[in-house]
C-alpha cells in the first residue's frame, strides 16, 4: 500500500517537471505572419536562439556555406561574426535568430510572459514598391471565405478603399 | 460606375474579421468587392494611417494616386468635414479618361508622396501584430502593453489607436476614448486635406 502510494508520488512529481519542462521549453515565433512552436535554448540569454531545425521549419532559411540562406536568396555571416551566429552544444547547433534578425535590420516585439517573439519585415522587404510604384499585391477572403488577389484585377482600373466598423 | 474597366475593392481593417464587418457588408447590399482584412495587412504594405483611404491603381497595377482619405459619400461629413463630391468627380474622370484623366499624379509627384515606413513605424506594425496574435489567443490583457507600444511608436497611426480601443474599455484601459483624442484635435483637421488639382469644365 505504502509502496504503491510512494509510486504514484514519484509519478505524479515526474508528470507534474515533464510539463513544467514542456512549458519552459517551448517559445513560439511568427515569421512571415505564421506562428510556430520551437524548442526553446536552455541557454541564459537575452536573444533567441534556435535549433537549425527548427529554423527551417519556422523560417525556411537554413546555414550554408555561403551564408543563412532561402531559395535564391542568401545573407553572408559577417567576417569574424560566426560564433555570435551559430553555437553547438552537443550534437545540437544552435542559431541566433535575433542576430540574425539585427544583421538584416529586421524588427522584433517578443513577449516575455506568453513566450512568443514575433518577427517582421526585413528592411529589404519595406517599401519594395516605391521604386517600380506597383500596387503591393495581397490575398483576403470576402464574407464567403472565397480569396481574392489584388493581382486578379490586373487590366481592370482599381479603387482600393479601406475602412473599418469600429 | 462598375463596368468592365472599374472595379471597387473595399477592405475592412477588422481584427474581429466577419464578426464584426460582416454586418456593415450585408446591410450595405455591396455590389462591389468586400475584403475582410482581419490582421491589418493592407494598412501595413501601403503604409496607412486612417480609415477611410483610397488607392488608384491602373490596368497595370501601378498606383496612380496614393493614400488619400477616401470618402465617397458625405454620411459623417458633419463630424470630419471632407467633402466627398469633388472626389467623386474625380473617379468618375478616371474611370472614364483612364491615362488623360489630369487627376492622375505624375512619376515625381508619386514618388515625393509615397514614403517607406519609418523605422518606428516598422516597429509599430510587429508591436501591433503581436498584440493582435495575442489578444486572438485568449490574451486580451497581455495584448494592451504591446497596443500601447505601437500606438506609442506611431503616434499619428489612428488605425492602430481606434482598433485596439475598440478591442477593450478604452477609457479604462488606455485612459482615453476617439471622441477625446477628436476633441484634443482642436479643429486641426482629421485627415491630411486632399489635393486634388483645379480643373476646368468642359461642357
Amino acid at each position: 500500500m505504502l509502496k504503491s502510494l510512494v509510486c504514484i508520488a514519484i509519478a505524479s512529481l515526474l508528470t507534474a517537471a515533464t510539463s513544467y519542462a514542456a512549458e519552459q521549453g517551448r517559445k513560439v515565433v511568427i515569421y512571415d505572419g505564421v506562428a510556430t512552436e520551437v524548442t526553446a535554448s536552455s541557454e541564459p540569454s537575452n536573444d533567441f536562439w534556435v535549433t537549425l531545425k527548427d529554423l527551417k521549419r519556422a523560417t525556411r532559411f537554413v546555414v550554408k556555406p555561403q551564408g543563412i540562406c532561402r531559395d535564391e536568396l542568401c545573407f553572408p555571416i559577417p567576417k569574424g561574426k560566426k560564433t555570435e551566429f551559430l553555437s553547438k552544444k552537443g550534437s545540437v547547433t544552435w542559431f541566433n535568430l535575433s542576430e540574425f534578425a539585427r544583421l538584416v535590420k529586421q524588427p522584433v516585439a517578443p513577449d516575455e510572459k506568453n513566450r512568443v517573439w514575433y518577427f517582421g519585415k526585413r528592411e529589404d522587404e519595406r517599401g519594395t514598391h516605391l521604386a517600380s510604384l506597383e500596387a503591393p499585391n495581397f490575398t483576403l477572403p470576402d464574407m464567403s471565405g472565397r480569396t481574392h488577389s489584388l493581382s486578379d484585377y490586373r487590366g481592370k482600373k482599381v479603387l482600393l478603399v479601406t475602412w473599418a466598423s469600429w | 460606375m462598375k463596368g468592365k474597366n472599374f472595379e471597387i475593392i473595399s477592405i475592412a481593417q477588422d481584427t474581429g474579421g466577419v464578426k464584426d464587418a460582416g454586418p456593415w457588408i450585408t446591410a450595405a447590399k455591396a455590389e462591389f468587392t468586400a475584403l475582410i482584412d482581419d490582421k491589418h495587412i493592407v494598412t501595413q504594405l501601403y503604409n496607412m494611417v486612417n480609415v477611410p483611404t483610397a488607392v488608384w491603381i491602373n490596368e497595370r497595377g501601378r498606383i496612380v494616386r496614393p493614400n488619400e482619405v477616401g470618402y465617397v459619400d458625405n454620411r459623417y461629413k458633419a463630424m470630419h468635414g471632407v467633402d466627398a463630391g469633388p472626389y467623386l468627380e474625380a473617379i468618375r474622370d478616371w474611370a472614364a479618361n483612364g491615362e488623360r484623366s489630369p487627376f492622375l499624379m505624375s512619376e515625381a509627384e508619386l514618388k515625393e508622396r509615397m514614403k517607406p515606413p519609418s523605422p518606428d513605424r516598422a516597429m509599430a506594425d510587429v508591436e501591433f501584430a503581436l498584440a493582435e496574435y495575442l489578444y486572438k489567443n485568449g490574451k486580451g490583457p497581455d495584448a494592451i502593453p504591446h497596443f500601447k507600444e505601437a500606438q506609442r511608436l506611431a503616434p499619428d497611426n489612428w488605425n492602430y489607436k481606434r482598433q485596439a480601443w475598440a478591442l477593450s474599455d478604452a477609457e479604462r484601459d488606455y485612459g482615453t476614448s476617439f471622441m477625446k483624442e477628436v476633441q484634443k484635435l482642436s479643429g486641426k483637421p482629421y485627415y491630411e486635406p486632399r489635393k486634388l488639382p483645379e480643373v476646368k469644365k468642359q461642357n
